[in-house]
């Protein structure tokens, strides 16, 4: 059975965890907090790792006409 | 034919017929002279050789960049007789040939161009980390193309790579490739960075990247730009009016995208760390928790102790006011009908009282009340 595909894309996934790292950065960081969001934290990275190593790219060639007309 | 008779006009309109017949379009190859523009909009030049000299006419659009008299160009255009002015032919485009003409085409233009600041590191701006759409333009079935979707491949993913398939040499090259830009910078959807690539070639091959108009829809770009032509050796105009220059189409997508392997470990080594945090977060609570244990632990002895000594100065202050002990240093009680009695108002001669004493009590009578 294939992998579901993630619904985030990978700037997104990024995006979520840098937030969650700022947190830990930051004074506001509280025990039960940080549990919750240190999972949080593994979750998007397992997401972001399986994004990294299974998105392929995707060529799309135009079909205008580039005659310089 | 020798029997007809023409005006003049009926003359240059047969010309023209048959030229346009014969030779719709020429290529000539000469050296520049005569060269000029007038009202910044009209050219005029001549070709020339040892033998011949042919007069042009066209408009700037056409000219690659600025030119000089000297210089070796080859020319495609339409022969044409003017009603007034004569024979000309008029141009349709006009690149520089041989390695000495281009790159002085190229000086010309370079000095220009950095004159005006397209070339400033000012107007550099920084190509997304990550792009999600990646414009491309070059030539599909060229190996710079097949170089960069490789190394794109290889390093990473999910990139919609948006491709337009332009001449990258030739005469058809530099409109086909400012087409192509423009059309990119036209899209209500912007690409994240516009990659602009072609292999290695002679000067003459490399040469649409140093036209003026390329040179210029490249600094124009609303699109960061990543242009990289040829190999480490070439630089062309288009590359220095980019936003990032690359050296080879393999360079242009190392420099386009992250490789997938480095982020992963950057993310391992960020969760390690967040790891870290989480403990230290942890290792906080519990060495707060056991402060406050103490704490907590001193305080409770602090307020035993202190109800121990309220305790004991209670204890000594009911020794004190203890009637007993006064007793026994030689005190007595009296009372009269168990009521004890601290004054000698009201008593009268004969009234009984007891006399409470440390070891047993006295009934006495009284015999003489005398007031102090």
């Amino acid at each position: 059975m294939p992998k579901p595909k993630p619904a985030k894309n990978y700037q997104q996934l990024s995006d979520e965890f840098a937030e969650l790292v700022a947190w830990f950065e930051s004074d506001k960081v509280n025990l039960d907090e940080a549990i919750a969001k240190y999972e949080q934290s593994m979750e998007l990275l397992a997401q972001m790792e399986a994004y990294l190593k299974t998105a392929k790219n995707k060529i799309k060639k135009i079909t205008a006409k580039f005659d310089g007309a | 034919m020798e029997g007809l008779v023409l005006t003049p006009a009926d003359f240059v309109a047969l010309l023209n017929q048959t030229l346009e017949f014969a030779y719709p379009s020429v290529t000539i190859e000469g050296e520049l002279s005569n060269f000029r523009v007038s009202k910044n909009r009209w050219v005029y030049f001549d070709l020339q050789d040892q033998e011949a000299s042919v007069k042009f006419f066209g408009t700037i659009y056409n000219l690659p960049g600025p030119l000089e008299d000297g210089l070796r160009i080859r020319v495609v255009g339409t022969p044409r007789l003017h009603p007034r002015f004569g024979f000309s032919v008029n141009v349709s485009s006009i690149a520089p040939v041989g390695e000495g003409s281009i790159k002085k085409a190229a000086d010309l233009l370079a000095a220009k161009l950095q004159a005006e600041g397209l070339f400033d590191a000012e107007r550099k701006r920084l190509l997304p980390p990550v792009p999600q759409t990646i414009g491309l333009i070059t030539a599909a079935g060229s190996a710079a193309y097949a170089d960069f979707i490789k190394i794109l491949n290889e390093r990473w993913g999910g990139v919609e790579v948006q491709l337009a398939d332009v001449y990258v040499q030739g005469q058809q090259a530099p409109l086909q490739i400012v087409a192509a830009i423009e059309h990119f910078n036209r899209l209500s959807e912007l690409a994240d960075v516009l990659v602009i690539t072609r292999g290695g070639g002679s000067a003459e091959d490399l040469a649409a990247f140093s036209d003026e108009r390329v040179v210029r829809a490249v600094a124009a770009s609303r699109i960061p730009t990543l242009v990289a032509v040829g190999h480490e050796v070439d630089t062309s105009l288009a590359e220095l009016a980019a936003d990032q220059r690359a050296s080879t189409p393999t360079n242009a997508a190392q420099l386009a995208v992250p490789n997938r392997q480095d982020v992963i470990a950057g993310l391992k080594a960020t969760g390690s760390s967040l790891n870290v945090q989480l403990n230290q977060s942890l290792q906080l609570a519990i060495t707060d928790t056991a402060q406050g244990r103490e704490y907590l632990t001193s305080q409770v002895f602090l307020l035993l102790n202190n109800a121990q000594e309220s305790l004991n100065s209670n204890r000594r202050l009911v020794t004190l006011f203890d009637p007993r002990a006064a007793l026994k240093r030689g005190y007595a009680i009296v009372s009269q009908n168990d009521q004890h009695i601290a004054s000698v108002r009201g008593l009268k001669v004969n009234d009984n009282l007891q006399v409470q004493l440390s070891d047993g009590k006295i009934n006495s009578k009284v015999i003489k009340v005398s007031r102090e």
